[in-house]
């Protein structure tokens, strides 16, 4: 009997553990939960908005957009000049403190951008600091970047993937040693993070006045990462978490009914499409032919679809991109939801039996079903395909995916540059390969006149929608749960700015 | 091992016939037939019973709760997330179970039984190479094994049959192994061999049959372990694709509503609890039937 | 042997869990393009030929070296180290509820064997079998987490935490347990020293636990032990339903986003474990059972 009683020993230890720790506007913390995890706080290595969120309460940018007016604002530059099309010049903050009390200087931003901007240093996401040519100091509160191009979009880089660093502290502990104690100026420090499972932060009391962003209001953020949503509403309701994003429109509309919590939904970036092969790389056929491209797309009932799963707010699009973003002109050819017309297109172009078409898709797998129902009822068999993200993305690259239901982030920059330029640039995985289309596009990222670029991502977007390459979708909004303590206002880059929050 | 208790004296009876009454005697047997009979009646009569479709979605009509619940007659079960009839779909399921679990079972069998055969049979080093082979499978953790192989390859229904018939021979093995060894110690084998009767004949004729009892328990029990552990793998996002109306992609799709529509989750989990439980005492009794002196 | 089968583990991992995915591509995330998974897969090491790779995985493993994990940017056996504790209660949690439940069971019913409380014991342990625990959890969570609120739905924060998710993964263990409590008690009870014993005069209750309890748990004591190695490797529903935050909940992670390193190591490890307690099993079995021991 002895390894028994052993065993029950081990047992009575684990019993013996600290009792719960109870959040909540009484002990003047809030509690978040994630439904994916901080893969790592150093945010230059990680691709994920959890990673965004975090480092958007715990560093810095230059500069950033106002998320009501849209205007650029200064945070730890003063103030930004244009000097020509590759010069952008900055003026910085004076008496700007890190968390660990060293001063931020033009050291800091001269090392910051040309360490992770050295392809050799091997960021997440190399196209987002791709641009940089270099970086000089010109006195100690003002530097210049240089571009290898002209880039209308660079300040919207600036603001979204280069968070400063402090050179001294960073130089000394590493990446990974950085990755464990991030040190940033945000309005929150990092007090803790447990790798995978959550992070703690703590209001930082010696914040710069003057930046576009506000002292946070809260003295403790925990963020714990449930992956189940259902988990998440269980451990809401039980009152132990007081906010949650990104929850799906079912669960939502569920807690709304139920009442006594604050449920909100705000536009983000992201935006649905159906992609078809119609250059022929994977070689699948018939999507060469506009007739049946034309046919899926008057098969489809965006509206139905967006009715069922997502917010009213959800807007239709016409072209893929993001209405909110910079040149997504969304007055284009669109082909109405006429499942008749698409049988009599498919029939004109010789599939009058139909034809099958494996159908890929990595989320809202409801949605994606039901495009499959829709298909079928003209004679389209598309066979599902659900696969995690990077099971899909290498059947992408593969040349392995003719249809698919994909969505689009654009790491929160609201520019076509980060969204319809990156589907149609000539590369591989160009699903069209129309040398005019790849043309435009690429004249719109790199003209600096606004006018002039709207009217070539015009003129693309209306090569795109007259040949019918892909169908557009819908514009995705976030909702957000909130207690009834808590007040916060989302807003549509996603940034889920943690120190807007207040206890009402 | 103990000596086998004294049956009960009933000279005048068959075998055969003996078994068949104490079948018939067994509650549990009993109930498991009529239940796992109703199932595989469903399952092949699906397209006579399921009042619609069960692919039809209607986007109008989602989420309708079952007449228990207040819900209409038009759906009895309700309708899920996509508007498709519950009623239907769980008909069309059991059909999909059923399959993933025999030919899941059917596919470790085949090679259970032929691995636990040769090394009860020939022992030696046939034997210890097989128990090598049983003691790596036992060693690697099924579910990972199985997800990341699934992850790999696609969700197909095929696919996902293949890698747990590839995965779950294992007790087969094992316990057709020491059967074998047992039954190759009786004597008539021995005299089969001396007679210079063929390998193949003794193996197929004399081996096989005897074994067959305990084959049939472990057929059971593996195939209530298939589709368990299909409804897993469903749960994680690795298991069949949809629209496939499998009863564990059921629960995963109705997950989602969980602590507000708990019945989309309670009805496709009630039915794959009852398959499987009617499994499991069909196996029990068969065993108990087969071997009563064995019984515990 | 032990080690030829953790040989044999090590490469089929290493080859399965190769093909589940082009490590680059996950990595490089979602605005990626073509030549920046090049980069990648260049800088991790990944256009290696495979048994170049396999060996240069093994003399590090050996060493403790599972290398960097490119997702989190951690060492992977630190990672692993600070899941596995939560791992490791759960699974002693767990196979000490099964021990708790299943043993208490399969004595009583093995003192009226065929009586109501037999009956009612198999049929529990048959039932028990049939739920699929993932959804065994959801129904705890729905009960105890949601509508009555006694415990949390998930987190291990404290020892509450741990009590939903011990019963989910020890009571698909307990009908084991409690079937072979049940037949080696039957057995011992019909012994002849039990018998003799009996005639002597000894105390029915002495001789249940003194004498019958003692032999009929050897063999469950070594069933107790491989049930753990496989509890660990079967807790990954169970850590993903409670988000536990375990060696589990890490591998099914590590495979959704083909975290190469760590999903080679957590099989590996797991292997080890599972190997590792079977030898346990065989050497707690020579200690405990006095016919063996000599």
């Amino acid at each position: 009997m002895k390894p028994i009683t052993r065993l029950l020993g081990c047992a009575a230890i684990a019993l013996a553990m600290p009792g719960a720790v109870f959040a909540g506007k009484a002990d003047d913390t809030v509690t978040v939960a994630f439904t994916r995890e901080l893969d790592n706080a150093d945010t230059y290595f990680s691709s994920a908005r959890e990673s965004t969120v975090f480092g958007y309460s715990v560093f810095d940018p230059l500069v950033e957009r106002d998320p009501k007016t849209g205007e650029w604002v200064g945070n730890l530059a003063e103030s930004f000049t244009w000097v020509d099309d590759l010069t952008l010049e900055f003026v910085l903050r004076q008496g700007v403190k890190f968390h660990n009390g060293d001063d931020f200087t033009a050291d800091d931003v001269v090392y910051t951008y040309s360490h992770f901007s050295d392809p050799a240093t091997g960021v997440a996401m190399p196209n987002t600091v791709a641009w940089i040519a270099g970086v000089e100091k010109l006195d100690p509160y003002k530097v210049r970047v240089k571009l290898k191009a002209p880039f209308p979009a660079a300040l919207d880089y600036v603001e979204s993937a280069l968070p400063i660093y402090p050179a001294a502290y960073y130089q000394k502990v590493g990446s990974a040693g950085f990755a464990q104690k991030p040190v940033g100026t945000g309005p929150y420090a990092v007090g803790s993070i447990d790798p995978g499972r959550g992070f703690t932060l703590k209001a930082f009391d010696g914040y710069h006045a003057g930046s576009s962003k506000s002292k946070a209001a809260i003295g403790t953020v925990v963020v714990r990462s449930i992956p189940d949503v259902n988990t998440q509403i269980a451990e809401l309701f039980s009152g132990s978490l007081d906010f949650m994003w990104n929850v799906p429109e079912d669960q939502a509309q569920k807690i709304k009914a139920k009442g006594g919590y604050t449920v909100t939904s705000a536009p983000t970036v992201r935006f649905g499409y159906i992609s078809m092969d119609v250059s022929g790389r994977t070689g699948f056929e018939p999507f060469k032919d506009q007739r049946v491209r034309e046919a899926v797309y008057h098969a489809i009932d965006r509206a139905a679809i967006r009715d069922a799963f997502f917010a009213p707010e959800a807007v239709l699009t016409n072209s893929v991109c993001n209405p909110m973003q910079f040149g997504c002109d969304q007055n284009v050819k669109t082909y109405d939801y006429d499942p008749e017309k698409s049988k009599a297109l498919l029939k004109e172009a010789g599939y009058e039996k139909g034809f099958e078409v494996p159908f890929f898709a990595y989320r809202d797998r409801q949605s994606a079903e039901a495009m499959i129902q829709m298909l079928a009822e003209v004679g389209i068999t598309a066979n599902m395909n659900y696969l995690k993200y990077a099971a899909l993305a290498e059947k992408v690259l593969k040349s392995e995916v003719p249809m698919s239901f994909m969505t689009w982030g654009s790491g929160s920059i609201l520019d076509v540059s980060a969204s319809t330029s990156k589907f149609f640039d000539g590369s591989a995985i160009d699903d069209v390969k129309n040398p005019d289309l790849t043309a435009l596009l690429k004249t719109g990222d790199t003209t600096t006149d606004p006018a002039k670029r709207k009217e070539a991502y015009s003129k693309a977007l209306n090569i795109i929608a007259d040949g019918a390459y892909w169908v557009p979708l819908w514009a995705y909004t976030a909702n957000y749960v909130m207690s009834p303590d808590l007040d916060f206002a989302p807003t549509p880059d996603e940034y889920v700015r943690f120190f807007e929050m207040n206890w009402k | 091992m103990t000596p086998p208790m004294v049956s009960p004296p009933a000279p005048v009876l068959s075998p055969r016939r003996q078994m068949l009454r104490r079948a018939l005697r067994h509650r549990g047997l009993i109930f498991s037939s009529i239940v796992l009979g109703l199932i595989v009646l469903i399952a092949v009569f699906a397209p006579l019973l399921a009042p619609y479709d069960p692919y039809k979605q209607s986007l109008i009509a989602r989420m309708k709760p079952p007449v228990y619940l207040g819900g209409t007659w038009k759906y009895p079960l309700g309708t899920d997330a996509l508007g498709r009839d519950m009623l239907s779909r769980l008909i069309y399921g059991a059909r999909v179970s059923l399959m993933i679990g025999l030919v899941s079972a059917g596919l470790s069998a085949v090679i259970g039984t032929v691995m636990g055969i040769s090394a009860g049979y020939f022992g030696g080093r046939v034997d210890r190479f097989v128990q090598y082979l049983i003691n790596v499978r036992l060693a690697m953790p099924v579910i990972l094994v199985a997800l990341a192989t699934v992850s790999l390859l696609g969700g197909s229904m095929f696919i996902i049959m293949i890698v747990m018939g590839l995965l779950l021979w294992d007790r087969f093995a094992v316990v057709l192994r020491s059967a074998t060894m047992q039954v190759r110690a009786m004597e008539y084998i021995e005299a089969a061999e001396m007679l210079g009767a063929r390998q193949s004949r003794i193996l197929w004729k004399e081996i096989l049959p005897n074994v067959s009892s305990h084959l049939i328990v472990i057929f059971t029990l593996e195939m209530a372990h298939a589709i368990i552990l299909e409804a897993g793998l469903s749960f994680l996002g690795l298991g069949v694709q949809p629209p496939t109306p499998s009863w564990g992609l059921m629960i995963s799709e109705g997950k989602e509503m969980l602590l507000f529509d708990s019945w989309l989750i309670m009805i496709p989990g009630i039915a794959l609890f009852l398959l499987v439980f009617s499994i499991n005492m069909f196996g029990d009794g068969i065993r108990d039937v087969t071997a009563p002196e064995g019984r515990n | 042997m032990a080690a030829l089968v953790a040989l044999t583990v090590s490469i089929i991992s290493f080859a399965l869990i190769y093909m589940a995915g082009d490590p680059a591509v996950a990595l490089a995330g979602e605005n990626a393009t073509p030549d920046v998974v090049a980069q990648i897969r260049a800088q991790y090491g990944y256009d290696r030929p495979l048994p170049v790779q396999y060996l240069d995985w093994l003399a590090h493993a050996l060493r403790g070296d599972f290398g960097t994990s490119p997702y989190f940017r951690l060492p992977v056996s630190e990672l692993i180290a600070d899941r596995l504790e939560v791992t490791m209660i759960l699974g002693v949690l767990g196979i000490s509820f099964a021990l708790l439940v299943g043993v208490p069971m399969g004595v009583l019913a093995a003192m009226r064997p065929n009586s109501l409380i037999d009956r009612a014991a198999l049929f529990i342990a048959v039932v028990g079998q049939a739920i699929p625990s993932f959804w065994f959890g959801l129904i705890l969570i729905v009960l105890f987490a949601v509508n009555l609120g006694w415990l949390p739905a998930s987190g291990a924060d404290s020892w509450k935490g741990f009590v939903l998710p011990t019963i989910v993964l020890g009571y698909y263990a307990t009908p084991a347990i409690m079937r072979l409590t049940r037949a080696g008690m039957i057995e011992v009870l019909g012994s002849d020293y039990i018998r003799t014993a009996r005639a002597k005069g000894v105390k029915p209750r002495k001789i249940l636990f003194k004498h019958a309890l003692r032999n009929a748990v050897i063999p469950v004591v070594s069933l107790a032990a491989v049930q753990m190695g496989f509890m660990l490797g079967g807790s990954i529903v169970t850590e993903s339903v409670f988000a536990l935050h375990g060696a589990g909940y890490l591998a099914w992670q590590s495979i959704s986003r083909n975290d190469l390193p760590t999903m080679q190591a957590l099989i590996l490890i797991f292997s080890l474990f599972y190997i590792f307690f079977t030898f346990l099993a065989d050497v707690l079995n020579a200690w405990l059972d006095p016919r063996l021991r000599k």
